[in-house]
């Protein structure tokens, strides 16, 4: 009776001085969607922001597309591009001139009208001299004066019509105008406003109700959405930030969280015996070993294969990752490459090997590699390379290991002092330029063989000024045959993404950017 | 007493000022450079130093050290390279989590751990004695990133009692008010977000006071024994005062004064957040922030966090010595003795 009586007293006290709180769910109103449920996407951190031109990471993305759209979108399976928030578009014959009609009739979520001077202001933003330091994937979107590639010049024509002027063909930059960073269209009325990386507004079919930092996103579905036939079903939608593989997966079972992504491979037996349900998805990545072609150890070919004949990594790949990760006999995946089915890795050889390195004197190797799993890499970099350092003791090759936290590692990457290092990569946009330019680029931070092939940089140029289609698909099969054969990297795997939920849970899509769309999401008992 | 706070307060400028050296020092000289992880995978190394130079990274470390202690008296914290979200904004958005789970949690070391240890200081030799010992035990031994997985096993993923994490159902969670759910969700007289609130702090904050909880307990069992063997014990004795009398009003309460000391560093410790249990609980506080803004070496991020840390062990160090005359009449913070 008296904790009665203290409640009581309290709810009154509250409401005599207003200084209680209301309920978030309060904020997000009723919507005449198809559904008033919601569902609830567990992931592993928080994101960066929520403002496409500030972020980087996968986890922002997660939630962005759910708010914003681009002027092109990917096809829901692959990275073929198709109209978005423009009807249509057309290229100029000579190929730097961009011109798209856009969609009329579309808000964003604040009520702002979406037309050319919104894509004007939201792109324009990320071109120099405009662009800041702290806009990770301007340049690599949008380009740069010192590079020559790019965006020259917007122009707005008419209210529904965006010209972008090219320095440079690029037959990547559409798939770039489709990609969730830099590119998706972000209100002008909020970026006026500022704080948009904490207060998203887009024309998506979902709008940002809050954030708890570490906690959750909330998200309600825009009545106001352009594309009534695809509008949000789900009423809300939760994004909750929990960082272990083991609690998310009990969150699942709990009915916590609808969704779950990023499970440990551990922990996905425990998933199917909650009796949730585990769906795969091969990733758009490579998990690699590169050679440090400038090193004294590994400046020749001939060496890098002697090194390569030691490791049979089709082995290595089935025991470390079992069924989470591929063999990769290329750089890029083979659903995304069809076209390098027939590229071939060195052998394993453990006899030659032993004869070649020796003849080479080669009996130690320095490595250097990252201890943190990596969505390429869901056991780290330790263990694959513990796993090389097997291989090599039995062909008489000492290799010695340096493991660093993965901030540490970028660091020590780029100082070039190691013979071989462990890395990889998760493709952006599906465009084999995003993939085979990294053994291409002058700047060592992610060409980390430190290769510096003038023919190999030739073909590059070649493809990105080649438009789409079998001549352009050439262009990389020979690019990817240069680096087999020139035994530039070791490609190792390219690894599955893993998306659990429950048995009731239909509709989402996953898609090869790591993305998974909740539009059309439905949850039955 | 007035003198003597702020005396104390004085006193803790050095400690403070030492803080700042050591922590500007660890981040700037220890840490791995920031830029490659600020900027992203296709960040070039011209753009990686045009950024350093933009936030001041390239100038001499002393001058460094000067624009943030300025910031600091301040108040201006900076900026997280990470998010562009202002120090001061980053951390009270995460505190108030770190305060609730850390009051909860020490309310329930105290009373459990003050409760097991007059027990077992009462029967000593018995089993209930060896029973609470081995709680204590079993409390200081177990690591949280193994009892909280197992807690949340039993509780959450076999038997459906209680939630897995997180603070509320971001659906109820109260918007406004203190940042702690449970004082707000009282005070709207929201009961469904209330016990919705409860149910979600109290694996965590079990979790989180095991510890405390054995130390309080050994703490309060041999503070008691030592009491119960004085003289002015034995004199309540021979008056004839019952068992319970002498126990509560003359033994337990002079047992209380290094009880206090330890329930007060506890509490300091546990309000510099919690890295392990908010990871393992998904408990949105600063415990696990200030560990990921070290891994990304978000300097000004985590300078702020352990300046914010170091000036709450300084207050409740401060509180706790004034409970102390509070608790023992003979402690005066007369000007003399201040």
């Amino acid at each position: 009776m008296k904790a009665m009586a203290t409640v009581t007293a309290s709810s009154a006290f509250a409401s005599m001085v207003g200084c209680g709180s209301k309920r978030a769910s309060d904020a997000s109103g009723s919507g005449s969607g198809s559904g008033d449920f919601t569902i609830t996407f567990a992931q592993g951190a928080d994101p960066r922001g929520l403002d496409p031109a500030y972020i980087d990471d996968g986890e922002s993305a997660k939630v962005m597309v759910q708010i914003y759209e681009n002027l092109l979108k990917y096809k829901a399976k692959n990275c073929e591009v198709e109209p978005g928030l423009a009807k249509s578009y057309d290229v100029s014959d000579d190929g730097l001139t961009y011109t798209f009609k856009l969609r009329k009739g579309i808000k964003f979520q604040d009520g702002a009208d979406f037309n050319a001077a919104a894509v004007k202001k939201s792109i324009g933003r990320q071109l120099e001299p405009d662009r800041t330091d702290d806009m990770p994937y301007a340049a690599f979107t949008f380009g740069s004066k010192a590079d020559g590639t790019g965006i020259e010049s917007i122009e707005t024509p008419d209210d529904y019509t965006v010209v972008m002027k090219l320095r440079a063909v690029s037959s990547a930059f559409l798939a770039n105008l489709a990609m969730c960073m830099a590119s998706p269209i972000v209100s002008p009325k909020a970026i006026e406003k500022g704080n948009t990386n904490e207060h998203p507004v887009g024309t998506g079919p979902y709008s940002f109700v809050s954030w708890t930092k570490n906690s959750d996103i909330k998200l309600k579905r825009f009545d106001g959405y352009w594309d009534k036939e695809h509008a949000g079903k789900a009423k809300n939608i939760v994004f909750r930030f929990i960082a272990e593989s083991s609690t998310r997966v009990t969150a699942l079972a709990n009915g916590e969280a609808d969704i779950i992504d990023g499970v440990d491979e551990a922990d996905v037996d425990q998933v199917t015996k909650n009796g949730d349900v585990v769906d795969k998805f091969d990733g758009m990545n490579i998990n690699y070993m590169a050679f440090n072609t400038q090193s004294d150890t590994f400046k020749t070919a001939e060496a890098r294969k002697a090194f390569a004949k030691a490791i049979d990594v089709e082995e290595v790949v089935k025991s470390l990752y079992k069924k989470y990760a591929t063999y990769a006999n290329s750089v890029m995946p083979l659903w995304m490459a069809p076209y390098d089915k027939d590229i071939k890795q060195t052998a394993y050889d453990a006899d030659a090997a032993k004869k070649e390195l020796a003849s080479l004197g080669i009996t130690k190797v320095k490595c250097i590699t990252y201890s943190n799993p990596r969505p390429y890499n869901g056991k780290g970099g330790t263990a694959l390379a513990e796993a090389f350092q097997g291989y090599l003791r039995k062909v008489g090759v000492e290799m010695t290991i340096d493991q660093y936290d993965w901030t540490s590692y970028k660091t020590t990457v780029q100082a070039g002092n190691y013979d071989v290092c462990f890395y990889g990569w998760n493709g952006d946009n599906g465009d084999p330029d995003n993939f085979m330019n990294l053994l291409a680029a002058d700047d060592y931070s992610m060409n980390v063989a430190r290769w510096d092939n003038a023919d190999y940089k030739k073909l590059i140029a070649k493809g990105l000024k080649t438009p789409n289609g079998s001549a352009r698909d050439d262009v990389y099969h020979e690019c990817e045959k240069m680096v087999a054969d020139q035994q530039v990297w070791i490609p190792v795997s390219h690894s599955i993404n893993i998306l659990c939920h429950k048995k009731g849970v239909k509709g989402y899509v996953f898609h090869p950017t790591a993305v998974t769309f909740l539009k059309n999401c439905t949850k039955s008992a | 007493m007035f003198r003597y706070v702020v005396k104390r307060l004085l006193q803790a400028i050095p400690v403070l000022l030492g803080l700042s050296i050591v922590v500007f020092l660890l981040m700037h000289v220890f840490s791995p450079d920031p830029a490659p992880v600020v900027l992203g995978e296709h960040a070039t190394q011209a753009q990686m130093h045009a950024w350093r130079n933009s936030m001041g990274l390239n100038k001499p470390l002393i001058q460094q050290y000067f624009s943030f202690l300025i910031g600091f008296l301040h108040g201006d914290l900076g900026v997280s390279y990470y998010t562009h979200t202002s120090v001061t904004k980053e951390i009270m958005s995460r505190f108030p989590a770190t305060v609730e789970l850390a009051l909860v949690a020490i309310v329930l070391a105290s009373v459990i751990g003050i409760a097991l240890g007059v027990v077992s200081a009462v029967h000593k030799g018995t089993p209930i004695d060896a029973v609470s010992m081995l709680l204590a035990l079993v409390g200081i031994s177990m690591p949280i990133f193994w009892s909280g997985v197992l807690m949340i096993i039993l509780f959450s993923g076999v038997l459906h009692w209680l939630p897995s994490g997180g603070r509320i159902n971001p659906l109820l969670a109260p918007v406004g008010g203190t940042g702690l759910f449970l004082v707000d969700t009282l005070l709207s007289g929201d009961m469904e977000a209330f016990v919705d609130a409860l149910r979600h702090i109290i694996l965590p904050a079990l979790a989180l006071s095991l510890y405390s909880m054995a130390i309080i307990t050994r703490m309060t069992r041999s503070s008691m024994l030592d009491a119960l063997n004085e003289d002015y014990v034995r004199t309540a004795r021979a008056k004839g005062l019952t068992p319970h009398r002498v126990h509560k009003h003359h033994a337990l309460r002079n047992a209380m004064l290094p009880v206090t000391t330890v329930i007060g560093l506890q509490l300091g410790s546990l309000l510099g957040g919690a890295m392990l249990t908010e990871t393992v609980f998904a408990w949105p506080g600063i415990g696990k922030f200030i560990v990921d803004s070290i891994l990304k070496s978000d300097f000004p991020i985590v300078q702020g966090t352990v300046m914010l840390i170091g000036v709450i062990f300084v207050i409740i160090n401060l509180i706790v010595d004034i409970i102390y005359a509070f608790l023992d009449p003979r402690i005066k913070y007369t000007k003399e003795e201040g």
